[in-house]
């Protein structure tokens, strides 16, 4: 029989070994499979998508902007634009790369295949909304055009994205979202967000925390250098001008101030306590919101939290009758107005 | 058979003078169903009886429990109603047909393409408003619906008070209050649907009103348009408003004139799909869509939201309508009681230990004695028989060898070791899940599987792995996020099955609890069994929390379950069900496995290779990485050959131990599973063959972490689809496995060095 320690020594250090190699977050093959992916197409793609960007905004890119966005190297960058003349998808006029117009096409492609995977990542997949844009980044690259206009089909044609950006067709050109930035609003002025920008990745990791997302309507309430404070679908939020920078919206002039007012949340029902429901949050989505939906959350419906589960953070409620459980971050989108006890039909 | 007909004569003779009469033409078929005439359609909320009614229709066993997604395949019978052949279809619980989930879809797409000539939707009457939704939009989709109010009983007990036929009349169908758990009202049910059939009620269904004012011109404008272009539709109006929500499955139907199937002439004929092929209509239809597409773009992307909200609100009038409260004054609610003791912060944890505690208990204590009775009926009185018979007859030794000492033996430990355990553990589990307690630990659950990064239901589909690994692969269907869905698939296997029950029980008596005085052993060796499902539900748990963070990265979808109400189970009948469905099923599968299994071993035992036999070959060869982790040669070969089937690990391993020890005189010869007759026989043959406590703790760990069974394997891929995710759901737990029981080996060993 081997020796107990010796082998218990041996053991770990294999389990040491093979975890540097295989675990697959920071294993080696992982951090190697991950390199190859950024792969001369997936170079030139993103540098399309740059150009293209660039240009619809009107600010035109520069050799610069493009190793920036890339994050690579001067060098690798000016032998990139090379291959891409090459392969007629760029020209240089006055000292800047332009897009030919078969770079155009082929960058609107691109963009096309990102905005319908992250459609599609909100309509039907329990992925977290931080989450979207990674992973149509690298998305983006694999789906061919058939394959992208299949998508499209299945998904009924969408024509925005979950953060508000238009979707191109097939062939055209690609739109901006049209809104101005939520600092542009004046005091109790109402507006409706329209877009909200998921780069860079820290910035919207908050607006995601806040639980802000396109479709919500707002009211500022106040303004200052260091802050902007509104309500936004009942909840009231405080940010940064520069967080808010992020935010687009609508002027919604005409809209009827009563609707603005601060709510509580079905989950700060507690059991025996009743409520009526004013609205699901636009935070709430895709799949996820026909499912509430279906289990008859709609507005005006009348819900009492009964019981507290016993491993805590979950509830159920009594609906229309039924007995139905939901987590309380679900709860948490769903703004209600209590119901003393008298008014409880 | 003489008895059967006197019986059936009688009920028909009694039951002419009784309204009821019409009970005497239907006559079940089970799953005879050649020819039929009609397609019935059962659809309905999870948990509203609809198997049950599909049950007692069709005298089949379909699985019914109190759980919501109990139902997830679809199951098919026939019945025979006044000389007519009746098909009958069992749909998956569903909430609503705007096919949000792949259930959803599946009973959509069978409403509507399946061309059932009727659509009974199954109603839980104590929540008419919450099970209407569903009602409206099939009475959107087809005219020809009868809809069945069931659990009146249970309406009843919660002081409802049903108006069916003011229902019927707002609903434009016919309405048929049923108990179909105890057949009330089922005749009156197939009636109806013979009725609507042949076409001598013709429905009027009532249409939702109360969408908001835009979608409703909408709507109205696409579906003259659709009327205009194709006559044949009976339901242009809901093909209008999907087409409005941009659903592509109804505009590709439409393409393709599926959707013309549903003509209201064909009723009961099945004709094969009419492609829109004249150039007109094909033009037509695409003017239609793109005519959608427009409008959709200036009313908004919000149909689905608003028409939701619509059908609530007239549901909840046509349910006020329906359903009046008999005594004002709130009772003691009983459910609710019991909901907040086994909810509760203090009690439901230790309750759900305390109560599966006890099942098992009664589990390890009650199965004893019937074990002991069968192994000697099967092995010491039938066995010598048929031995002697088959010397009798002139049999070859090999053959004989084969069939009895191979192949009968094995199926005989299995049955004899299996059936008591499961016929004790099915029923009670089976009778808590009719109560609707598990539903409730799910929900007690919840919130440790959301921070290991899985779903909710996951917990309910272990319960079904609790019972058999492969069924609760396929139970994992209720988890309708692919990533969730796939954890609960790769961490089935640290649920014991019923394969591994009785390992796990024969090795927790004789090695631990025997090492307790008499009175003590019982309780103790239930408590390690116990612990070692609290071990496997804790791995299930590290496992999901790694795979969600690393190879199934992502976050946590939502959860919502509905929480059944507490239906009292009815005692008796509960109990013949389960062991008919369960038991007999679970055996029978059992003894498929081991007749191979049994034959295999017998053939390793006595082909030889030189002087060895090819089982000692193999168990030299295995020796040193089964020493290493504790067990032995034998042990791994054991779980090799019971790869097919679980349940027979121990035997195999008793038999090897006898070839190669020599031990001969306890057994029956080479490659012969015997029954030793008491456990006292047991423990010195294990011995000899150098089991230790440390060999008995290894094997119990081993057992609960290893591969799946191969019949789970298939299922796993049969579900996934996928060759890559069946190998880790394989091979993950057999790796977590041999480093487990390595790492308790060498700790033991050193310490037994150390100390
Ligand atoms: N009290 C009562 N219980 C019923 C009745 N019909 C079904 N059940 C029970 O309700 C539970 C759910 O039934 P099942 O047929 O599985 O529902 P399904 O999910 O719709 O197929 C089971 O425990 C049945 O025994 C009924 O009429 N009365
Ligand atoms: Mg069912």
């Amino acid at each position: 029989m081997p020796d107990p320690l010796a082998s218990l020594t041996l053991a770990l250090a294999i389990i040491l070994f093979l975890t540097v190699i295989f675990w697959p977050t920071f294993g080696l093959i992982n951090q190697w499979k991950r390199h190859q992916r950024t792969s001369i197409r997936v170079l030139t793609e993103d540098a399309l998508k740059h150009l293209y960007k660039a240009e619809v905004e009107g600010r035109g890119a520069t050799l610069q902007s493009i190793a920036g966005t890339l994050q690579i190297g001067i060098e690798r960058t000016t032998s990139l634009l090379a291959y891409m003349q090459r392969g007629g998808l760029v020209t240089w006029e006055e000292g800047r790369p332009q897009l030919t117009s078969v770079g155009r096409h082929y960058a609107l492609h691109i963009i096309r295949a990102h905005r319908l995977w992250e459609y599609q990542l909100a309509d039907q997949t329990g992925y977290g909304k931080t989450e979207w844009h990674a992973l149509a980044e690298h998305r983006e690259h694999e789906l061919t055009r058939d394959d992208v206009s299949e998508l499209s089909v299945k998904l009924g044609h969408p024509r925005y994205d979950p953060h508000g950006d238009p979707i191109p067709p097939a062939s055209g050109h690609l739109q901006t979202h049209g809104g101005k930035p939520l600092m542009t609003l004046a005091v109790n002025q109402t507006g409706h967000i329209i877009h909200i920008e998921d780069e860079p990745e820290t910035v919207f990791a908050q607006l995601v925390a806040e639980e802000l997302s396109p479709g919500m309507d707002v009211r500022v309430l106040d303004k200052t250098r260091e802050r902007i404070v509104f309500w936004a679908d009942g909840d009231e939020h405080i940010l940064a001008p520069m967080l808010a920078a992020n935010i687009s919206v609508v002027p919604l002039p005409n809209a009827d101030r009563s609707k603005f007012f601060n709510t509580e949340h079905l989950s700060d029902l507690k059991p025996g306590e009743q409520a009526r429901i004013l609205r699901l949050s636009h935070f709430c989505h895709g799949a996820e919101r026909r499912r509430l939906l279906d289990l008859g959350l709609t507005k005006g419906t009348v819900v009492e939290a009964e019981l507290a589960s016993a491993g805590g953070d979950t509830m159920a409620y009594r609906i229309r009758g039924a007995l139905i459980a939901l987590r309380s971050e679900q709860a948490r989108l769903i703004h209600i107005t209590r119901l003393r006890a008298a008014d409880a039909p | 058979m003489m008895k059967a007909d006197g019986n059936l004569l009688a009920t028909e003779a009694s039951c002419k003078s009784c309204p009821l009469y019409h009970a005497a033409h239907m006559k079940k078929l089970g799953v005879d169903m050649e020819d039929w005439d009609y397609v019935v359609a059962l659809a309905g909320n999870p948990n509203t009886g609809k198997s049950t009614v599909f049950n007692a229709l069709t005298g089949l066993h379909q699985h019914t429990g109190n759980w919501p997604g109990k139902t997830i395949a679809r199951a098919e019978g026939g019945y025979a109603y006044a000389n007519k052949r009746y098909k009958v279809v069992d749909l998956p619980g569903t909430y609503s047909l705007l096919a949000a989930s792949v259930d959803e879809e599946i009973a959509r797409d069978f409403v509507l393409f399946g061309q059932p000539t009727v659509t009974v939707v199954v109603v839980d009457a104590t929540r008419l408003q919450h099970n209407l939704n569903l009602v409206l939009q099939v009475l959107e989709i087809t005219d020809r619906v009868v809809v069945c109010l069931n659990l009146i009983d249970e309406a009843i007990r919660h002081g409802l008070r049903m108006d069916h036929r003011r229902l019927a009349r707002d609903l434009g169908v016919p309405v048929v209050p049923t108990v179909a758990r105890s057949g009330v009202g089922l005749a009156e049910l197939s009636r109806a649907i013979h009725e609507v059939a042949t076409g001598k009620i013709i429905c009027h269904p009532y249409r939702v009103q109360s969408e908001p004012p835009e979608l409703k011109q909408a709507i109205k404008t696409l579906t003259e348009k659709i009327e205009k272009a194709l006559p044949d539709l009976p339901n242009a109006r809901w093909i209008a408003l999907r087409l409005l929500d941009g659903d592509e499955r109804i505009a590709t139907a439409l393409r393709k004139g599926e959707l013309g199937d549903l003509r209201r002439s064909t009723v009961g004929e099945t004709d094969s799909p009419r492609p829109a092929d004249e150039p007109t209509e094909k033009a037509l239809v695409e003017e239609i869509l793109a005519s959608a597409q427009s409008r959709r773009s200036t009313i908004g992307y919000n149909v689905h939201e608003r028409y939701v909200e619509a059908i609530y609100t007239d549901a909840a009038r046509l349910a006020d309508r329906a359903v009046t409260l008999a005594d004002e004054k709130p009772r003691f609610d009983v459910d609710r009681a019991i909901d907040r003791l086994v909810t509760s912060r203090i009690w439901g944890f230790p309750l759900m230990i305390g109560l599966f505690a006890f099942i098992f208990w009664l589990t390890i204590s009650g199965a004893n004695i019937p074990s002991a009775w069968l192994s000697a009926l099967f092995i010491d009185t039938i066995c010598p028989m048929l031995r002697e018979g088959a010397a009798a007859v002139g049999l070859p030794w090999w053959l004989r060898g084969l069939l009895i000492d191979g192949m009968y033996l094995t199926v005989a430990w299995v049955v004899s070791v299996m059936l008591p355990p499961m016929a004790i553990f099915f029923p009670l589990f089976t009778l808590l899940e009719d109560f609707g307690y598990l539903p409730r630990v799910a929900f007690n659950l919840d919130n440790i599987f959301k921070k290991a990064g899985a779903h909710g239901k996951q917990a309910l589909s272990m319960m079904m792995c609790f019972g058999c690994n492969a069924a609760g692969i396929i139970a994992t269907r209720i988890i309708d996020s692919p990533r969730e869905r796939l954890i609960a698939i790769i961490t089935n296997n640290f649920a014991l099955c019923n394969g591994r029950w009785p390992t796990q029980i024969i090795l927790a008596t004789l090695f631990i609890g025997g090492l307790f005085p008499s009175p003590l052993a019982g309780l103790i060796s239930s408590a390690v069994v116990v612990g070692v499902t609290i071990l496997g539900v804790l791995l299930t748990f590290a496992v999901s929390w790694f795979l969600s963070r690393t190879l199934l990265k992502g976050e946590v979808s939502t959860f919502s379950l509905e929480l059944p109400p507490y239906r009292p189970p009815r005692f008796w009948q509960t109990i013949y069900t389960s062991m008919i469905d369960r038991t007999i099923f679970v055996l029978w599968r059992a003894v498929v496995f081991a007749l191979p299994a049994g034959a295999v071993i017998w053939l390793v035992a006595n082909v030889h290779i030189g002087n060895v036999s090819l089982a000692q070959y193999l168990i030299g060869f295995l020796d040193p990485f089964g020493i290493l982790l504790g067990m032995n040669g034998i042990i791994i070969l054991a779980f090799i050959i019971a790869i097919p089937a679980n349940e027979i690990v121990i035997p195999t391993v008793l038999m090897l131990i006898v070839l190669v020890t020599g031990a001969g005189d306890v057994g029956a010869g080479a490659g012969v599973l015997f029954e030793p007759e008491s456990e006292s026989t047991l423990k010195p043959l294990l011995a000899s063959g150098g089991w230790t406590l440390l060999t008995a703790i290894s094997v119990m760990i081993f057992s609960l972490v290893h591969n799946p069974c191969s019949t789970t394997i298939y299922t796993i891929y049969k579900e996934t689809g996928s060759v890559k995710w069946t190998a880790i759901a394989s091979l993950l737990p057999l790796v977590l496995g041999i480093v487990l029981t390595f790492f308790v080996a060498q700790l033991w060993r050193l310490l037994a060095e150390l100390g």
